[in-house]
């Protein structure tokens, strides 16, 4: 058993004992535990006669969430929420829509019709986030797939295949079979003789053939797998001239693009609320018994005798509140700027958290010209700053629809966006359009850029630590600091997922339970002290 | 209903906790201001905004408007500065005094030193900044050169490389920043930068 690795091990499991073997043993082993998710955490109310209180600093998804288990437990809560809205990075804008850019502030100029929308923050969520599709099913959010790739969008580089763009069906089609290619040969060199039996070497040239659509002799001529480059219902199709190994390999989407589908987080189907993912924060905001307080800066927080001070800003005003705990949605960044008595060690911690750099823009086309060349859904990948176009899947076949003009997340490409005008954004977007679809700015009538690192009390999604300092401090800002805890998808291994940010509030919620125990004791025994 | 009536009716037992401090009130509009540079624009380290209140009026209106026009935070290479930039382009010249009266009018803490240097060696070299900053670093008004003790000492070193690279103050018609420029030659290495800023620790 040690030499094996754990994916030679379930291989072997899977062989003799089918899938349901498969599915115990990966679980056993710690695998797969996404699938196994329970439900959220329950917490220990505490008995005494006087209602439990608590502050969410912030209205996130961590601090959403939170509230509405604290209040299922018989918490009193109050939201603190420095921005005009709630859902933190969760925004999705339509017509006459503030997206609160510091410094360029926009008003969103769709249409004011119910399918032109754009999640300026998270837009698809896959199957095994079991922690944010819980909340969408017990709460009553509605989702639809979302096709999050497209065989027949395309890869465009300048420097490849003279720019011009490829159908990601025929780049798929044409490595599979260059690669395909390859296997054949050396098996055929007896390059795997030490390795494989003579009988296993012969499926081996046979997977190879037939993964890669490969002549008899092996030889990988093109597919009509890829489709033709004629009428192929009425003529006899012609495939399309193969890609050569050399350019394939010169080519960069398969250091990109090619992998889109491929990550676990982007394994296919994903799944979008219906009519814009804030439809989540909607959700949380019926179902909380207490509205957030908005425009309501936190300013100062103290843990104090037996609970947590809060000084927030509110119209000039500061004010001062106390509750028993505080569950912290704050990016972490920030608390330097915020007062508080936080032991060093902790405020290095969350010091350590560094911005990300996330960077979109959204167009309004007048028509849906990608529809017409086969493009329901999915993404283009470009080498230019843009990185991706994105094409709705939703409402298919009406008459405009919002494209998604560039998403980056390279922190230096997302910089030089950030630097330029808006003007100069949507220039810049709509020229690598052109690119890929020729007119593509000509079916422009108005955009939004989203610069995450710009927005006001975000200031960047996908926050970062330093291995050195996640070694020293990410437990640490998962242990509650006083009576103090803090939230977010930044106190999770997954930043810029809302299942991040709703398994921070769990992880949470379950440090409160040992708090609460712990409290009680102390609070039996007279020794009230915090 | 007073706004404390309505407030206090969202909430709920907290009533009996709330109290009012008197720090400067954040005007309307400008909240923004105190994401980056903190509460009472203390200053936040990790963002690189630096600590406001201290500053005094002129020097503060004269950022503000060099910032608006590009003649400081626009080198590409800056990186501090050009986040800083667009936030002065919305600023019109009335605003602009609202914001510095406001900016005066905070208190946050002398901040404290995170930089480590031979001060007495920095001691030696502020000789020659001491005719203009004064010999206790407080400014001096007259000459447009703002208090150093004011501001957090990672910003005074960033604010020295940048006056030596060429980052800040390089445009002929930034007639304040060229001196600094002048100015920032004696220090010839980041090491001297760091004990100068060392020796300025020990004045605040
Ligand atoms: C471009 C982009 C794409 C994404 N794509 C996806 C995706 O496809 N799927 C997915 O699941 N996730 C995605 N995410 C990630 C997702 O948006 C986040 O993980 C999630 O929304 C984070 O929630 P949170 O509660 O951790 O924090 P946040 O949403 O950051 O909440 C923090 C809150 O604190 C508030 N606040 C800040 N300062 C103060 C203060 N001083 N006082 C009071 N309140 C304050 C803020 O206004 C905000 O409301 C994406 C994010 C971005 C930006
Ligand atoms: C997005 C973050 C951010 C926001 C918002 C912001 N600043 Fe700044 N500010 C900075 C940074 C970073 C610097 C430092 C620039 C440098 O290093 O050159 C700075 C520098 C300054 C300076 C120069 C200080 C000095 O000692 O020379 C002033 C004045 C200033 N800001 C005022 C303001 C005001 C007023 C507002 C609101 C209208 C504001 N800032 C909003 C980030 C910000
Ligand atoms: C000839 C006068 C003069 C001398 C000498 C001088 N300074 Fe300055 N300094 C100024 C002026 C004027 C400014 C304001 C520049 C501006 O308005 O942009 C300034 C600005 C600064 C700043 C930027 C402050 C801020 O808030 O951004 C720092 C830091 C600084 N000086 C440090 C020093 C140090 C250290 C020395 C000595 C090595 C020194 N100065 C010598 C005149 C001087």
């Amino acid at each position: 058993m040690q030499n094996f690795t754990r994916r030679q091990f379930l291989s072997l499991v899977g062989a003799a004992g089918g899938t349901s073997a498969l599915l115990k043993t990966s679980l056993a082993l710690g695998l797969m535990a996404d699938v196994n998710y329970a439900g959220p955490v329950s917490i220990n109310a505490p008995t005494s006669n006087k209602k439990p209180t608590a502050l969410i600093l912030g209205a996130g998804i961590a601090g959403l969430a939170t509230a509405l288990e604290l209040e299922r437990a018989g918490f009193e809560c109050i939201i603190i929420e420095a921005s005009f809205r709630p859902g933190g990075r969760n925004l999705t804008v339509r017509h006459g829509d503030k997206i609160d850019e510091m410094g360029n502030p926009q008003i969103c100029q769709f249409d004011q019709q119910e399918n032109l929308y754009f999640n300026c923050g998270p837009a698809r969520i896959p199957g095994h986030h079991r922690r944010l599709l819980h909340y969408c099913r017990t709460l009553n959010v509605p989702l639809q797939i979302k096709a999050n790739s497209c065989k027949l969008a395309y890869f465009q580089d300048d420097k490849t295949f003279g720019g011009k763009p490829i159908r990601q069906i025929e780049y798929h089609a044409d490595v599979r079979g260059l690669l395909s290619e390859l296997v054949w040969k050396s098996a055929n060199a007896k390059h795997y003789d030490a390795l494989l039996s003579e009988e296993d070497v012969a499926k081996l040239v046979k997977f190879a053939q037939l993964h890669g659509d490969l002549s008899e002799s092996g030889q990988y001529l093109g597919t009509e797998r890829a489709g033709a480059t004629n009428d192929r219902m009425l003529q006899f199709p012609t495939s399309h001239q193969p890609i050569e190994l050399q350019a394939m390999l010169n080519s960069s989407f398969w250091h990109g693009g090619l992998l889109g589908a491929e990550l676990y987080d982007w394994c296919e189907p994903l799944m979008e609320p219906i009519g814009g993912m804030d439809a989540v924060v909607k959700a949380f905001l019926r179902n909380l018994k207490k509205a957030p307080l908005l425009n309501a800066q936190v300013k100062k927080i103290y843990n104090v005798d037996g609970g947590v001070e809060v000084t927030f800003e509110q119209g000039g005003r500061y004010h001062t509140v106390k509750a028993d705990y505080c569950f912290n949605n704050i990016p972490a960044y920030f608390m330097a700027g915020i007062d508080n008595n936080f032991t060093q060690q902790y405020q290095a911690g969350l010091n350590s958290i560094k911005r990300g750099h996330l960077f979109k823009i959204a167009y309004q086309m007048k028509e849906r010209f990608w529809e017409k060349e086969g493009i329901y859904g999915g993404i283009s990948y470009s080498a230019d700053p843009i990185t991706q176009i994105w094409y709705p899947s939703h409402d298919i076949h009406t008459a405009k629809g919002i494209v998604l003009g560039a998403y980056t997340w390279e922190p230096q490409i997302s910089a030089k966006f950030e630097a330029m005008s808006q003007t100069e954004r949507l220039q810049a977007g709509a020229a690598s359009g052109n690119k890929i679809h020729p007119g593509f700015s000509q079916f422009i009538e108005n955009g939004i850029t989203i610069p995450w690192a710009r927005i006001n009390h975000q200031m960047g999604c996908g926050m970062r630590m330093d291995e050195e300092d996640f070694l020293a401090y990410f437990e640490l800002l998962q242990q509650p600091e006083g009576r103090h805890l803090m939230i977010g998808d930044q106190i999770s291994h997954h930043s810029g997922w809302q299942e991040g940010a709703l398994a921070s509030s769990e992880q949470a919620l379950q440090q409160l339970n040992k708090l609460l125990v712990m409290h009680s004791q102390q609070a039996g025994g007279g020794r009230y002290v915090s | 209903m007073s706004v404390k009536a309505l407030l206090c009716a969202v909430l709920f037992s907290l009533c009996g906790t709330f109290v009012q401090a008197e720090p400067a009130p954040t005007p309307e509009g400008l909240e923004f201001c105190t994401v980056c540079h903190g509460n009472q624009l203390k200053g936040n380290s990790n963002i690189a905004a630096p600590r406001l209140s201290g500053l005094d009026a002129d020097y503060l209106a004269r950022q503000l408007k060099a910032f608006r026009q590009g003649m400081r935070g626009a080198h590409p290479d800056d990186e501090n500065g050009s986040l800083m930039r667009p936030m002065s382009s919305l600023l019109s010249e009335a605003d602009i005094a609202q914001v510095v009266k406001w900016i005066t009018a905070t208190e946050s803490p002398v901040p404290a030193p995170s930089i480590t240097g031979d001060s007495e060696h920095g001691r030696q070299l502020f000789q020659s900044c001491a005719a203009c900053h004064g010999a206790n670093a407080m400014g001096n008004v007259q000459l447009g050169a703002p208090s150093l003790v004011a501001l957090n000492d990672w910003y005074v070193v960033n604010q020295l490389q940048h006056f030596r690279d060429g980052l800040r103050g390089e445009q002929a018609s930034d007639t304040y920043g060229q001196m600094m420029v002048a100015a920032s030659k004696v220090l010839s290495s980041n090491q001297d930068i760091n004990d100068v800023v060392a020796y300025i620790n020990t004045l605040k």
